[in-house]
């Protein structure tokens, strides 16, 4: 099955994607719990708290999705390494330790 | 619903937990023979566990999605009046690093699909530690959040 040969592709893109809509503000929508409402991109306060946190997964999804997409066409003919399947994302864990490192240092 | 979801939550994370541990521990430290518990505990046929593994990992982050509205509302809002950023920042990890797992498990099910393949072989014994090491900070992580507070803690 050739789809299988972009899973790696698939959670290093997504590790990535998701890392960046986190920090530069590129989440898909916000959903505000105490209204139960939800908006397009970052959304601010409506009187209670905002999540993120949904809309920057559906951003890594999509982001990772359409990667997959373009390099179907190649990995017929040249398989991508394995090694991005799990060294992109642990890479992407570590620097979430070091984006949040703000909460146990203050 | 929001406890009993959260109770159901709590189980299949001691599911996952279970059969992740089980799969690791089976691959990374492989015993011959099933003598006493330890080896009995580590003599499985790993390749068994993924299918169980992902459909664990998959169901408790659903789960752990649809409480998370009540979490922010009710816990963290009071966690933070509290000033208590370093149980904050073990939840914040803890989101992080599941959603990234989570993306991985399409990866971790193509490594697992031939588990005598040498090539994937670093691979496979990389990804299911790195989900084992996820599942057992947000297991752990999780239990602290909701014992620092509880979801309708007074």
């Amino acid at each position: 099955m050739i789809v299988t040969r972009v899973f790696g592709l698939f959670a290093a893109v997504f590790a990535i994607a998701y890392t960046i809509a986190f920090e530069w503000h590129w989440e898909l929508f916000s959903y505000h719990p105490r209204t139960g409402e939800f908006g397009w991109g970052q959304q601010p306060s409506k009187g209670g708290p905002v999540m993120h946190w949904y809309g920057a997964i559906a951003t890594g999804f999509l982001a990772a999705l359409a990667a997959c997409l373009i390099a179907l066409p190649f990995v017929r003919k040249r398989p991508l390494p394995l090694w991005l399947g799990w060294v992109v994302p642990l890479a992407c864990i570590a620097v979430w330790g070091w984006l949040l490192r703000g909460f146990f240092l203050r | 619903m929001t406890t009993f979801l959260l109770i159901m939550h709590g189980l299949m994370a001691v599911a996952l937990l279970g059969g992740l541990t089980h799969q690791a521990a089976a691959l990374l430290w492989p015993a011959r023979a099933a003598g006493g518990f330890a080896a009995s505990y580590r003599a499985v046929q790993a390749a068994r566990f993924t299918n169980a593994n992902i459909l664990f990992y998959v169901l408790t982050f659903v789960l752990g999605a649809l409480i998370y509205p009540p979490y922010r509302i009710a816990v963290r809002t009071w966690i933070e009046r509290a000033r208590l950023w370093h149980i904050s920042g073990l939840f914040e990890y803890k989101e992080q690093a599941l959603a990234i797992g989570l993306a991985m498990l399409p990866f971790f099910w193509l490594v697992w699909r031939d588990p005598k393949d040498q090539e994937t072989l670093t691979a496979r014994k990389w990804t299911t530690a790195i989900l084992c090491v996820i599942v057992w900070y947000s297991f752990i992580a999780g239990h602290v959040v909701n014992n620092v507070r509880g979801l309708f803690g007074q």
